[in-house]
């Protein structure tokens, strides 16, 4: 089980940033004297076998939170636990939990599929027997043996999208974060990445799935967080979600929170 | 058409890196170096003009007033010599020149033949040469009044018509060993090439390791990997110091090959001189690039690891080649040599080297001062890099 609490995370502006600010009219209530506050209070949990769908506008902080997650960024405040254990204060130990991938990530492109997932595998630290189980198990899931001698760059879209979730899961990590992984995909390879995520619901496995697209949390989403303006202003069941609007639907929940908000603002 | 080209001017005209490197480049950085490079050489030039020369006289009482010449002149100290191996004392620096006269020989206008004095020097730089000008000037003044001389007899015979033109025939001994008068400009033009080959080498490597994780979105992802970022970044600064280091590895190599065959296969004189320089100089050769490589290699991770984008990255090394070359051209400076103060300027320093190695004049002393001040610089800049490699506004600059 993954547990956030009270994430926070600050930007220090440079100088001359910070000078540049002082002359503009800002709206924005996460600017501050010098700083920028991108992620204010973020808390959610995901239990094991659940699939979290992250949402929220752009900008709103949902990259900080997951990078946070990640242990890409050090939160300023607050609490990210796996299994109890704080991976703030254990960056390694979270390494090894946590899989992730983005819409944006890439491949290795002079490097061959297989060589790309096994080069992750190897800098998770995994053994070489180990790591030939793990390829074969996932190649056979993601049906990728048929491609897993080309090049990253001789891929087509999906191919590549199979690749990078691939590298992203070799080291069997507790945790899951997607981060708009279907950004920009065409439907087929989009379907891909969903089907993916599907087949880890029900397993020990924590999944966190940040996207712009409603019907996709609809269709995976046990759970859902909505964040605006770098604070957490919803988490509760898909149900609960779609409860908040009149006509019960996560599009109107979506614009009811995120406009409140912005009518405050 | 013309629309298109609006457009694309006003987009450059606003990015604020093509205005730097092509009007302040131009306008004023290139002046202010032109500035001081013409400065120094100026200043040196000078120097060599006024410096004292020691000159010391052998069997001159034979050619009257010869003597009396030099020592009016103003800045020209005559000296005693005790030997008669004039090779040896100018090559210890005993004295800059000396003027022998050869036994039994009189002065033109006396004798009526041409005569011929011998001048024994070293003169293998730019600033010698300034000297030895400074020199021949008397001669020629000292010609000047033996042809008013022989003027004054004017039925001379056909034989001594080359005596009236050129009464005294100066045979210049200069001891600067062939390797030193064309390893001075060839030394400084390989140092040069070598330098390049080493920045130009570690340029696209650096933007393949560094912005080139950001761009193909594989940061993150290694970044999130157990392995710690110091460890990274080393192995990234590794490739590039391997790539930029076996292309001057594979010129030196090849430099070996082709001195041996144009030397010897083809017997092409005028670079014999290649022949000459040790197996030992070309490794210490290749010993000085070890930490001018990191210090670009560290340097150009620096920026790479920091730009946003390729566009940007490459912005970024234009300026870092020229901190390359032109500490490199300053090396090409006439005076400019190795000695305890320019041992310690980066890059100026390896290129002076280098130089002194291919000319084989080189003090081996100022090697090892110049490889720990090099060397620590070298430290700084790759340990910069690894604390830089940590910066979360490095890494997810926006």
């Amino acid at each position: 089980m993954i547990e956030i609490k009270n994430l926070a995370k600050t930007f220090a502006y440079d100088k001359k940033e910070a000078k540049a600010r002082q002359k503009k009219v800002i709206t924005d209530p996460r600017e501050g004297e010098g700083v920028f506050h991108a992620v204010k209070d973020v808390s959610f949990n995901v239990e094991p076998g659940k699939v979290l769908g992250l949402l929220g506008p752009n900008g709103a902080g949902k990259t900080t939170t997951l990078r946070m997650l990640s242990t890409a960024l050090q939160p300023t405040e607050g609490q990210i636990l796996i299994d109890g254990k704080d991976v703030t204060k254990d960056p390694l130990y979270a390494t090894k939990q946590i899989g992730f991938l983005s819409g944006k990530t890439g491949l290795y492109h002079r490097l061959t599929v297989q060589e790309n997932v096994e080069y992750f595998g190897r800098m998770h630290g995994l053994a070489k027997n180990e790591l030939d189980e793990r390829l074969d198990k996932i190649f056979t899931l993601l049906d990728m043996h048929s491609f897993a001698g080309k090049r990253a760059d001789d891929l087509s879209t999906g191919m590549s999208q199979r690749a990078s979730i691939a590298r992203a899961v070799i080291h069997n990590p507790r945790v899951l974060v997607f981060d708009e992984p279907t950004t920009g995909l065409d439907v087929i390879s989009a379907k891909t990445v969903l089907d993916f995520i599907e087949s880890y619901r029900g397993t020990d496995m924590s999944v966190i799935f940040s996207t712009h697209h409603l019907h996709e949390v609809e269709q995976l989403c046990d759970q859902v967080c909505l964040i605006d303006l770098g604070e957490s202003k919803f988490f509760g069941t898909t149900e609960e979600f779609s409860a908040i609007s009149d006509n019960g639907d996560l599009y109107s929940s979506f614009l009811k929170l995120v406009k409140v908000q912005k009518e405050v603002a | 058409m013309w629309l298109v080209y609006k457009k694309e001017m006003m987009e450059l005209l606003r990015d604020k890196r093509t205005l730097i490197l092509s009007i302040l480049l131009p306008t004023v950085i290139f002046p202010i170096i032109f500035f001081f490079v013409g400065k120094f050489s100026g200043d040196r030039a000078q120097e060599a003009r006024v410096q004292e020369i020691e000159i010391a006289f052998v069997n001159a009482e034979q050619m009257p007033g010869l003597r009396d010449l030099f020592t009016a002149e103003k800045n020209f100290k005559k000296v005693n010599i005790e030997s008669n191996n004039y090779k040896e004392l100018v090559l210890s620096k005993d004295v800059d020149f000396i003027l022998e006269v050869p036994e039994g020989s009189l002065a033109p206008s006396n004798s009526r033949v041409q005569q011929t004095v011998n001048l024994h020097y070293k003169g293998a730089s730019q600033l010698s040469n300034i000297l030895s000008n400074r020199v021949n000037k008397i001669f020629e003044s000292y010609n000047n009044v033996q042809r008013n001389k022989l003027g004054d007899a004017f039925n001379i015979p056909n034989a001594s018509l080359k005596a009236f033109n050129k009464p005294l025939e100066v045979e210049n001994k200069n001891y600067a060993s062939k390797r030193e008068r064309t390893g001075e400009i060839a030394g400084a033009m390989i140092a040069y090439i070598l330098i390049l080959l080493a920045i130009a080498g570690a340029m696209y490597p650096t933007l393949e390791v560094g912005v080139g994780e950001k761009e193909r979105g594989t940061l993150e992802t290694l970044l999130l990997t157990p392995m710690n970022k110091s460890r990274i970044v080393l192995a990234k600064f590794a490739v590039i110091f391997s790539a930029s280091f076996s292309s001057v590895a594979f010129t030196l190599l090849s430099y070996l090959f082709w001195a041996y065959i144009f030397t010897n296969a083809l017997n092409l004189d005028a670079i014999g001189f290649l022949a000459n320089v040790s197996t030992l100089d070309i490794l210490l050769i290749g010993v000085l690039l070890i930490p001018l490589t990191s210090i670009f290699a560290s340097i150009m991770l620096s920026a790479s690891i920091y730009a946003k984008n390729m566009k940007e990255a490459q912005a970024y090394m234009s300026p870092i080649m020229m901190l390359g070359f032109v500490p490199v051209l300053v090396a090409f400076v006439p005076g400019m040599e190795l000695n305890w103060k320019t041992a310690m300027i980066p890059v100026t320093n390896v290129a002076l080297a280098m130089k002194d190695l291919i000319k084989g004049t080189v003090d081996y002393s100022l090697i090892a001062v110049l490889l720990v001040s090099t060397a620590l610089i070298a430290g700084a800049l790759l340990f910069f890099v690894t604390q830089f490699f940590k910066k979360e506004k490095v890494l997810f600059r926006s």
